[in-house]
Protein backbone atom coordinates (compact mmCIF):
# COMPACT_ATOMS: atom_id res chain seq x y z
CA UNK A 1 0.00 0.00 0.00
CA UNK A 2 1.41 3.39 -0.85
CA UNK A 3 1.53 6.75 0.88
CA UNK A 4 -1.52 8.09 -0.78
CA UNK A 5 -3.94 5.04 -0.16
CA UNK A 6 -2.54 4.69 3.97
CA UNK A 7 -3.34 8.63 4.27
CA UNK A 8 -6.75 8.11 2.35
CA UNK A 9 -6.99 5.59 4.72
CA UNK A 10 -6.07 7.08 7.84
CA UNK A 11 -8.90 10.32 6.55
CA UNK A 12 -11.97 7.93 6.45
CA UNK A 13 -10.86 6.02 9.58
CA UNK A 14 -10.65 9.18 11.38
CA UNK A 15 -13.83 10.56 9.94
CA UNK A 16 -15.58 7.58 10.94
CA UNK A 17 -14.41 7.76 14.53
CA UNK A 18 -15.44 11.77 14.80
CA UNK A 19 -19.20 10.75 13.21
CA UNK A 20 -18.88 7.88 15.70
CA UNK A 21 -17.78 10.07 18.68
CA UNK A 22 -20.54 12.32 18.05
CA UNK A 23 -23.10 9.78 17.87
CA UNK A 24 -21.93 8.46 21.11
CA UNK A 25 -21.34 11.26 23.00
CA UNK A 26 -21.91 11.73 26.61
CA UNK A 27 -26.44 11.39 27.46
CA UNK A 28 -26.76 10.19 24.03
CA UNK A 29 -28.07 6.54 25.46
CA UNK A 30 -27.07 4.41 22.32
CA UNK A 31 -27.25 0.28 22.98
CA UNK A 32 -24.13 -0.73 24.75
CA UNK A 33 -25.03 -3.99 26.22
CA UNK A 34 -21.21 -4.74 25.85
CA UNK A 35 -20.38 -2.18 28.25
CA UNK A 36 -23.37 -2.41 30.52
CA UNK A 37 -22.06 -6.05 30.95
CA UNK A 38 -18.55 -4.95 31.89
CA UNK A 39 -20.16 -2.20 34.05
CA UNK A 40 -21.87 -4.82 35.66
CA UNK A 41 -19.21 -7.28 36.24
CA UNK A 42 -16.17 -4.73 37.17
CA UNK A 43 -18.49 -2.30 39.29
CA UNK A 44 -18.76 -4.16 42.77
CA UNK A 45 -15.20 -5.68 42.68
CA UNK A 46 -14.83 -1.74 42.10
CA UNK A 47 -17.08 -0.74 44.93
CA UNK A 48 -15.63 -3.00 47.44
CA UNK A 49 -11.88 -1.69 46.66
CA UNK A 50 -13.37 1.74 46.93
CA UNK A 51 -14.79 0.99 50.50
CA UNK A 52 -12.12 -0.54 51.77
CA UNK A 53 -9.60 1.97 50.17
CA UNK A 54 -12.39 4.86 51.80
CA UNK A 55 -12.23 2.84 55.38
CA UNK A 56 -8.57 3.13 54.82
CA UNK A 57 -8.17 6.43 54.22
CA UNK A 58 -10.44 7.91 56.65
CA UNK A 59 -8.85 5.61 59.26
CA UNK A 60 -4.77 6.40 58.22
CA UNK A 61 -5.95 10.08 57.34
CA UNK A 62 -3.61 11.11 60.80
CA UNK A 63 -0.56 8.96 59.25
CA UNK A 64 -0.66 10.04 55.52
CA UNK A 65 -1.07 13.80 56.34
CA UNK A 66 0.17 14.67 60.15
CA UNK A 67 1.55 17.55 59.93
CA UNK A 68 -1.57 18.55 58.01
CA UNK A 69 -4.13 16.96 61.11
CA UNK A 70 -1.38 18.53 63.76
CA UNK A 71 -2.03 22.08 61.99
CA UNK A 72 -5.57 21.39 61.81
CA UNK A 73 -5.97 20.24 65.35
CA UNK A 74 -3.93 23.16 66.67
CA UNK A 75 -5.93 25.66 64.44
CA UNK A 76 -9.15 23.53 65.94
CA UNK A 77 -7.50 24.21 69.81
CA UNK A 78 -7.02 27.61 68.99
CA UNK A 79 -10.60 28.07 68.13
CA UNK A 80 -11.99 26.37 71.35
CA UNK A 81 -10.18 28.89 72.84
CA UNK A 82 -11.12 31.69 71.18
CA UNK A 83 -14.50 30.61 71.13
CA UNK A 84 -14.78 29.99 74.44
CA UNK A 85 -13.42 33.15 75.70
CA UNK A 86 -16.21 34.83 73.09
CA UNK A 87 -18.24 32.91 74.99
CA UNK A 88 -17.66 33.44 78.49
CA UNK A 89 -17.17 37.60 78.08
CA UNK A 90 -20.87 37.30 76.11
CA UNK A 91 -21.85 35.43 79.38
CA UNK A 92 -20.38 38.46 81.51
CA UNK A 93 -22.09 41.04 79.44
CA UNK A 94 -25.76 39.37 78.98
CA UNK A 95 -25.27 38.92 82.98
CA UNK A 96 -24.34 42.67 83.11
CA UNK A 97 -26.93 43.71 80.99
CA UNK A 98 -29.59 41.77 83.24
CA UNK A 99 -28.20 43.77 86.19
CA UNK A 100 -28.13 46.54 84.42
CA UNK A 101 -31.85 46.38 83.30
CA UNK A 102 -32.40 45.48 87.06
CA UNK A 103 -30.42 48.37 87.84
CA UNK A 104 -32.56 50.88 85.91
CA UNK A 105 -35.75 49.64 86.59
CA UNK A 106 -35.02 49.28 90.01
CA UNK A 107 -33.56 52.79 90.51
CA UNK A 108 -35.38 55.52 92.06
CA UNK A 109 -37.35 58.34 90.50
CA UNK A 110 -36.28 62.12 91.34
CA UNK A 111 -37.14 64.80 89.36
CA UNK A 112 -33.92 66.18 89.78
CA UNK A 113 -32.32 63.46 88.83
CA UNK A 114 -34.29 62.39 85.45
CA UNK A 115 -33.19 65.42 83.75
CA UNK A 116 -29.06 65.07 83.57
CA UNK A 117 -28.29 62.05 80.97
CA UNK A 118 -26.85 58.58 82.73
CA UNK A 119 -24.40 55.95 81.92
CA UNK A 120 -23.99 52.35 82.79
CA UNK A 121 -20.51 51.48 83.91
CA UNK A 122 -19.17 48.54 85.34
CA UNK A 123 -16.42 48.53 88.51
CA UNK A 124 -13.06 47.11 86.74
CA UNK A 125 -11.33 47.70 89.95
CA UNK A 126 -11.06 48.89 93.62
CA UNK A 127 -8.59 51.00 95.22
CA UNK A 128 -5.73 48.38 96.37
CA UNK A 129 -4.51 50.79 99.28
CA UNK A 130 -6.47 51.00 102.52
CA UNK A 131 -5.95 54.87 102.18
CA UNK A 132 -9.12 56.09 100.36
CA UNK A 133 -12.34 54.45 99.69
CA UNK A 134 -12.43 54.73 95.64
CA UNK A 135 -13.25 52.20 92.85
CA UNK A 136 -12.42 52.56 89.16
CA UNK A 137 -15.10 52.38 86.14
CA UNK A 138 -14.68 51.47 82.66
CA UNK A 139 -15.90 55.10 81.62
CA UNK A 140 -13.90 57.95 80.82
CA UNK A 141 -13.88 61.47 78.94
CA UNK A 142 -14.40 59.22 75.90
CA UNK A 143 -18.09 58.65 77.42
CA UNK A 144 -18.23 62.25 78.45
CA UNK A 145 -17.97 61.85 82.20
CA UNK A 146 -16.46 64.81 84.57
CA UNK A 147 -14.79 65.23 87.46
CA UNK A 148 -17.71 65.66 90.38
CA UNK A 149 -19.98 63.51 88.44
CA UNK A 150 -22.27 62.03 90.81
CA UNK A 151 -22.46 58.47 90.84
CA UNK A 152 -25.78 55.92 91.99
CA UNK A 153 -26.94 52.56 92.16
CA UNK A 154 -29.48 50.72 92.31
CA UNK A 155 -30.61 51.71 96.30
CA UNK A 156 -28.76 54.94 96.37
CA UNK A 157 -26.23 57.39 96.34
CA UNK A 158 -22.56 55.56 95.76
CA UNK A 159 -20.14 58.76 94.98
CA UNK A 160 -18.60 61.05 92.81
CA UNK A 161 -16.33 60.73 89.95
CA UNK A 162 -12.89 62.48 91.01
CA UNK A 163 -10.18 61.55 88.26
CA UNK A 164 -10.93 61.22 85.02
CA UNK A 165 -9.20 59.43 82.20
CA UNK A 166 -10.09 58.80 78.26
CA UNK A 167 -11.21 55.30 79.09
CA UNK A 168 -11.79 55.05 82.79
CA UNK A 169 -12.74 57.14 85.71
CA UNK A 170 -11.97 56.96 89.70
CA UNK A 171 -14.89 57.01 91.79
CA UNK A 172 -14.44 58.64 95.22
CA UNK A 173 -17.18 56.65 97.72
CA UNK A 174 -19.33 58.61 99.82
CA UNK A 175 -17.86 55.76 102.61
CA UNK A 176 -14.56 57.18 102.49
CA UNK A 177 -13.70 60.50 105.13
CA UNK A 178 -13.18 62.56 102.46
CA UNK A 179 -16.49 62.99 100.86
CA UNK A 180 -18.93 65.14 102.43
CA UNK A 181 -22.46 64.94 100.94
CA UNK A 182 -24.85 67.85 101.77
CA UNK A 183 -27.69 65.53 102.94
CA UNK A 184 -30.92 66.38 104.95
CA UNK A 185 -33.75 63.86 106.43
CA UNK A 186 -37.36 64.31 106.63
CA UNK A 187 -39.24 63.74 109.69
CA UNK A 188 -42.95 62.63 109.57
CA UNK A 189 -44.17 66.00 109.85
CA UNK A 190 -42.10 66.87 106.23
CA UNK A 191 -39.92 69.09 107.66
CA UNK A 192 -36.66 68.48 106.17
CA UNK A 193 -33.64 68.83 109.02
CA UNK A 194 -30.50 69.70 107.04
CA UNK A 195 -26.73 68.41 107.79
CA UNK A 196 -23.58 67.34 105.95
CA UNK A 197 -23.22 63.40 106.08
CA UNK A 198 -19.40 61.81 106.12
CA UNK A 199 -17.57 58.83 106.05
CA UNK A 200 -16.18 58.07 109.07
CA UNK A 201 -13.18 55.95 107.64
CA UNK A 202 -10.71 58.19 108.73
CA UNK A 203 -7.24 58.50 108.06
CA UNK A 204 -6.10 57.31 111.69
CA UNK A 205 -8.07 53.98 111.31
CA UNK A 206 -8.00 52.91 107.83
CA UNK A 207 -5.67 49.91 108.57
CA UNK A 208 -8.11 48.66 110.96
CA UNK A 209 -11.34 49.86 108.67
CA UNK A 210 -14.51 49.85 110.30
CA UNK A 211 -16.54 53.02 108.99
CA UNK A 212 -20.05 54.41 109.61
CA UNK A 213 -21.84 57.31 107.81
CA UNK A 214 -22.59 60.10 110.45
CA UNK A 215 -24.45 63.26 110.41
CA UNK A 216 -24.60 65.90 112.57
CA UNK A 217 -27.72 67.79 114.03
CA UNK A 218 -28.84 70.31 115.87
CA UNK A 219 -30.75 68.93 118.93
CA UNK A 220 -33.97 70.62 117.96
CA UNK A 221 -34.54 68.91 114.87
CA UNK A 222 -36.52 66.25 114.98
CA UNK A 223 -35.49 62.89 113.43
CA UNK A 224 -35.80 59.46 114.29
CA UNK A 225 -33.89 56.33 113.89
CA UNK A 226 -35.35 54.90 110.66
CA UNK A 227 -35.81 58.14 108.92
CA UNK A 228 -34.33 57.66 105.31
CA UNK A 229 -31.41 60.22 104.73
CA UNK A 230 -31.58 62.11 101.32
CA UNK A 231 -29.13 63.73 98.81
CA UNK A 232 -30.57 67.78 99.96
CA UNK A 233 -29.04 69.03 96.57
CA UNK A 234 -27.29 71.42 98.34
CA UNK A 235 -23.41 72.06 96.86
CA UNK A 236 -24.21 71.33 93.64
CA UNK A 237 -22.15 68.18 93.14
CA UNK A 238 -25.13 65.91 94.02
CA UNK A 239 -28.40 66.31 92.17
CA UNK A 240 -31.50 66.55 95.19
CA UNK A 241 -33.20 63.20 96.61
CA UNK A 242 -31.62 60.36 95.98
CA UNK A 243 -31.38 57.90 99.16
CA UNK A 244 -27.85 57.73 100.93
CA UNK A 245 -28.88 55.43 103.49
CA UNK A 246 -31.25 55.08 106.48
CA UNK A 247 -30.77 56.56 110.12
CA UNK A 248 -29.44 53.55 112.71
CA UNK A 249 -28.48 55.24 116.08
CA UNK A 250 -28.63 58.74 117.29
CA UNK A 251 -26.55 60.11 120.14
CA UNK A 252 -26.39 63.09 121.81
CA UNK A 253 -22.19 64.77 121.03
CA UNK A 254 -19.91 65.25 124.18
CA UNK A 255 -21.41 68.83 124.11
CA UNK A 256 -24.68 68.45 124.29
CA UNK A 257 -25.89 70.71 121.75
CA UNK A 258 -25.53 68.35 118.76
CA UNK A 259 -26.99 64.67 117.76
CA UNK A 260 -25.12 62.75 115.84
CA UNK A 261 -27.05 60.30 113.73
CA UNK A 262 -25.16 57.34 112.62
CA UNK A 263 -26.61 56.34 109.16
CA UNK A 264 -26.12 52.70 107.59
CA UNK A 265 -25.68 52.90 103.83
CA UNK A 266 -28.51 51.59 101.59
CA UNK A 267 -25.45 50.44 99.00
CA UNK A 268 -23.53 47.44 100.11
CA UNK A 269 -20.23 48.56 98.41
CA UNK A 270 -18.64 45.42 98.41
CA UNK A 271 -20.54 44.03 96.36
CA UNK A 272 -21.13 46.85 93.63
CA UNK A 273 -20.63 45.40 90.36
CA UNK A 274 -22.47 48.21 88.31
CA UNK A 275 -23.42 51.66 88.49
CA UNK A 276 -24.95 54.70 86.96
CA UNK A 277 -23.09 57.58 86.41
CA UNK A 278 -24.89 60.87 86.05
CA UNK A 279 -23.52 63.50 84.27
CA UNK A 280 -24.50 66.35 86.41
CA UNK A 281 -21.61 68.78 85.01
CA UNK A 282 -22.27 68.30 81.38
CA UNK A 283 -24.95 66.23 80.32
CA UNK A 284 -28.34 67.97 81.73
CA UNK B 1 -3.50 -18.11 27.21
CA UNK B 2 -1.97 -15.21 26.41
CA UNK B 3 -4.64 -13.09 25.03
CA UNK B 4 -6.64 -14.45 28.17
CA UNK B 5 -4.37 -12.99 30.20
CA UNK B 6 -3.85 -9.87 28.18
CA UNK B 7 -7.47 -9.35 28.62
CA UNK B 8 -7.25 -10.06 32.67
CA UNK B 9 -4.51 -7.66 33.05
CA UNK B 10 -6.95 -4.92 30.84
CA UNK B 11 -9.72 -5.55 33.49
CA UNK B 12 -7.42 -5.09 36.46
CA UNK B 13 -6.43 -1.72 34.67
CA UNK B 14 -9.95 -0.30 34.48
CA UNK B 15 -10.56 -1.08 37.86
CA UNK B 16 -7.18 -0.33 39.10
CA UNK B 17 -7.58 3.49 38.01
CA UNK B 18 -11.24 3.87 38.97
CA UNK B 19 -9.88 2.90 42.41
CA UNK B 20 -6.39 2.55 43.89
CA UNK B 21 -5.77 5.53 41.59
CA UNK B 22 -8.46 7.40 42.41
CA UNK B 23 -6.80 7.60 46.26
CA UNK B 24 -3.36 8.13 44.14
CA UNK B 25 -4.19 11.00 42.06
CA UNK B 26 -1.49 13.41 41.60
CA UNK B 27 -3.73 16.61 41.70
CA UNK B 28 -6.21 14.85 39.99
CA UNK B 29 -4.23 12.92 37.58
CA UNK B 30 -4.11 9.80 37.71
CA UNK B 31 -2.09 6.99 34.64
CA UNK B 32 -3.38 5.60 31.64
CA UNK B 33 -2.49 2.02 32.21
CA UNK B 34 -4.47 0.63 29.40
CA UNK B 35 -2.16 3.49 27.35
CA UNK B 36 0.74 1.44 28.96
CA UNK B 37 -0.95 -1.89 28.04
CA UNK B 38 -1.06 -1.32 24.72
CA UNK B 39 2.90 0.15 24.31
CA UNK B 40 3.92 -2.85 25.98
CA UNK B 41 2.20 -5.49 23.89
CA UNK B 42 3.38 -3.33 21.17
CA UNK B 43 6.86 -3.38 21.87
CA UNK B 44 6.66 -7.12 22.06
CA UNK B 45 4.43 -7.95 18.87
CA UNK B 46 4.80 -6.94 15.22
CA UNK B 47 3.10 -4.03 14.06
CA UNK B 48 0.10 -5.19 12.63
CA UNK B 49 -0.51 -7.21 15.34
CA UNK B 50 0.23 -4.40 18.10
CA UNK B 51 -2.17 -2.25 16.00
CA UNK B 52 -4.66 -4.76 15.96
CA UNK B 53 -3.84 -5.11 20.02
CA UNK B 54 -4.18 -1.18 20.57
CA UNK B 55 -8.09 -1.24 18.36
CA UNK B 56 -9.26 -3.97 20.22
CA UNK B 57 -8.15 -2.92 23.85
CA UNK B 58 -9.87 0.85 22.83
CA UNK B 59 -12.91 -0.56 21.37
CA UNK B 60 -13.25 -2.52 24.90
CA UNK B 61 -12.29 0.79 26.76
CA UNK B 62 -14.88 2.98 25.07
CA UNK B 63 -17.89 0.37 25.48
CA UNK B 64 -16.57 -0.01 29.01
CA UNK B 65 -16.66 3.78 29.62
CA UNK B 66 -19.53 4.11 27.20
CA UNK B 67 -19.30 7.37 25.26
CA UNK B 68 -17.54 8.42 22.83
CA UNK B 69 -16.85 4.82 20.64
CA UNK B 70 -14.45 5.22 18.72
CA UNK B 71 -11.81 7.32 20.48
CA UNK B 72 -9.59 5.15 22.85
CA UNK B 73 -9.49 2.72 19.49
CA UNK B 74 -8.18 5.26 17.25
CA UNK B 75 -5.46 6.37 19.90
CA UNK B 76 -4.37 3.08 21.14
CA UNK B 77 -3.88 1.99 17.66
CA UNK B 78 -1.92 5.09 17.07
CA UNK B 79 0.29 4.79 19.98
CA UNK B 80 0.69 1.09 19.23
CA UNK B 81 1.88 2.18 15.33
CA UNK B 82 4.16 4.73 17.65
CA UNK B 83 5.47 2.42 19.87
CA UNK B 84 6.58 -0.13 17.66
CA UNK B 85 8.15 2.08 15.17
CA UNK B 86 10.13 3.70 18.22
CA UNK B 87 10.89 0.16 19.47
CA UNK B 88 12.65 -0.75 16.13
CA UNK B 89 15.07 1.62 16.22
CA UNK B 90 16.06 0.93 19.74
CA UNK B 91 17.39 -1.98 22.31
CA UNK B 92 14.51 -3.07 24.34
CA UNK B 93 16.40 -3.98 27.31
CA UNK B 94 17.15 -0.75 27.88
CA UNK B 95 15.08 0.65 30.65
CA UNK B 96 15.70 4.09 30.38
CA UNK B 97 14.92 4.04 26.44
CA UNK B 98 11.83 2.44 27.36
CA UNK B 99 11.45 4.81 30.08
CA UNK B 100 11.65 7.78 27.52
CA UNK B 101 9.27 5.90 24.99
CA UNK B 102 6.85 5.95 27.39
CA UNK B 103 6.63 9.04 28.28
CA UNK B 104 6.73 10.69 24.70
CA UNK B 105 4.40 8.01 23.58
CA UNK B 106 2.19 8.76 26.04
CA UNK B 107 2.41 12.45 25.53
CA UNK B 108 1.48 11.77 21.79
CA UNK B 109 -1.35 9.36 23.01
CA UNK B 110 -3.01 11.89 25.15
CA UNK B 111 -2.97 14.99 22.64
CA UNK B 112 -4.10 12.80 20.16
CA UNK B 113 -7.43 11.77 22.57
CA UNK B 114 -7.55 15.06 23.06
CA UNK B 115 -7.39 16.29 19.51
CA UNK B 116 -10.15 13.43 18.38
CA UNK B 117 -12.84 15.13 21.61
CA UNK B 118 -12.17 18.53 20.16
CA UNK B 119 -13.15 17.14 16.98
CA UNK B 120 -16.52 15.64 18.80
CA UNK B 121 -16.76 19.30 20.22
CA UNK B 122 -15.32 18.96 23.68
CA UNK B 123 -13.85 22.24 24.52
CA UNK B 124 -10.17 22.19 26.43
CA UNK B 125 -8.35 25.05 27.24
CA UNK B 126 -4.18 24.99 26.58
CA UNK B 127 -3.40 25.04 30.05
CA UNK B 128 -5.37 21.68 30.75
CA UNK B 129 -3.55 20.07 27.50
CA UNK B 130 -0.42 20.60 28.91
CA UNK B 131 -1.19 19.93 31.61
CA UNK B 132 -3.38 16.85 31.38
CA UNK B 133 -0.98 15.13 28.73
CA UNK B 134 2.38 15.58 30.48
CA UNK B 135 0.68 14.82 33.72
CA UNK B 136 0.06 11.32 32.64
CA UNK B 137 2.98 10.78 30.99
CA UNK B 138 4.71 11.46 33.88
CA UNK B 139 2.57 9.44 35.85
CA UNK B 140 2.76 6.83 33.39
CA UNK B 141 6.81 6.86 32.91
CA UNK B 142 7.08 6.83 36.73
CA UNK B 143 5.18 2.99 36.69
CA UNK B 144 7.65 1.83 33.93
CA UNK B 145 10.20 0.86 36.19
CA UNK B 146 8.17 -1.43 38.41
CA UNK B 147 6.01 -2.58 35.78
CA UNK B 148 8.03 -3.26 32.68
CA UNK B 149 10.83 -5.85 33.59
CA UNK B 150 8.36 -8.07 34.84
CA UNK B 151 5.98 -7.45 31.71
CA UNK B 152 9.25 -8.10 29.34
CA UNK B 153 10.22 -10.67 31.26
CA UNK B 154 6.72 -12.46 30.32
CA UNK B 155 6.78 -11.70 27.05
CA UNK B 156 9.80 -12.96 26.42
CA UNK B 157 9.70 -16.18 28.52
CA UNK B 158 6.14 -16.15 30.39
CA UNK B 159 2.58 -16.67 29.47
CA UNK B 160 2.82 -14.23 27.82
CA UNK B 161 5.14 -15.36 25.14
CA UNK B 162 4.08 -15.63 21.62
CA UNK B 163 3.92 -19.05 20.86
CA UNK B 164 2.99 -20.31 17.15
CA UNK B 165 0.62 -22.72 16.20
CA UNK B 166 3.25 -25.58 15.47
CA UNK B 167 4.77 -25.18 19.24
CA UNK B 168 0.80 -25.58 20.96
Amino acid sequence: MNITGITVLVFFLLLAVLVSMRLTGPGTNFPNPVGRTMQLVLNPIEKGILTVGNTLKRNTKALWSFSKVEQENLSLRQQVDQLTSDNLRLKEQVLAGMRFEDLNEGLFRSPTLDKFEKVGASIINRNPTAWYQTITVNRGTKDGIEINDAVIAQLGLVGKVVTVYPESSEVLLISDGEAQVGALVRSDTGTAAYGIVQGTYKRSSRLTAAGNFQMLFRREDYVNVSDLVLTSGLGGVYPKDIPIGKIKQIMLEDSGLLKIAYIEPLVDFDSLEEVIIVKTNGGK
Amino acid sequence: MRCLLIVIMLLISFVLQGTVFYFWDWFGIKPDLVMLLVIYIALHSRLFTGMLWGLGIGIIEDLYLGYFIGMSAFTFAGVALLSNWLAQRCYKENLLFIVLLVFSVSVVGELLAIFLSLGAGMHWQLGAIVRISVGIACYNLILVPATYPLIHRSFLYGWLRYRPKYEQ
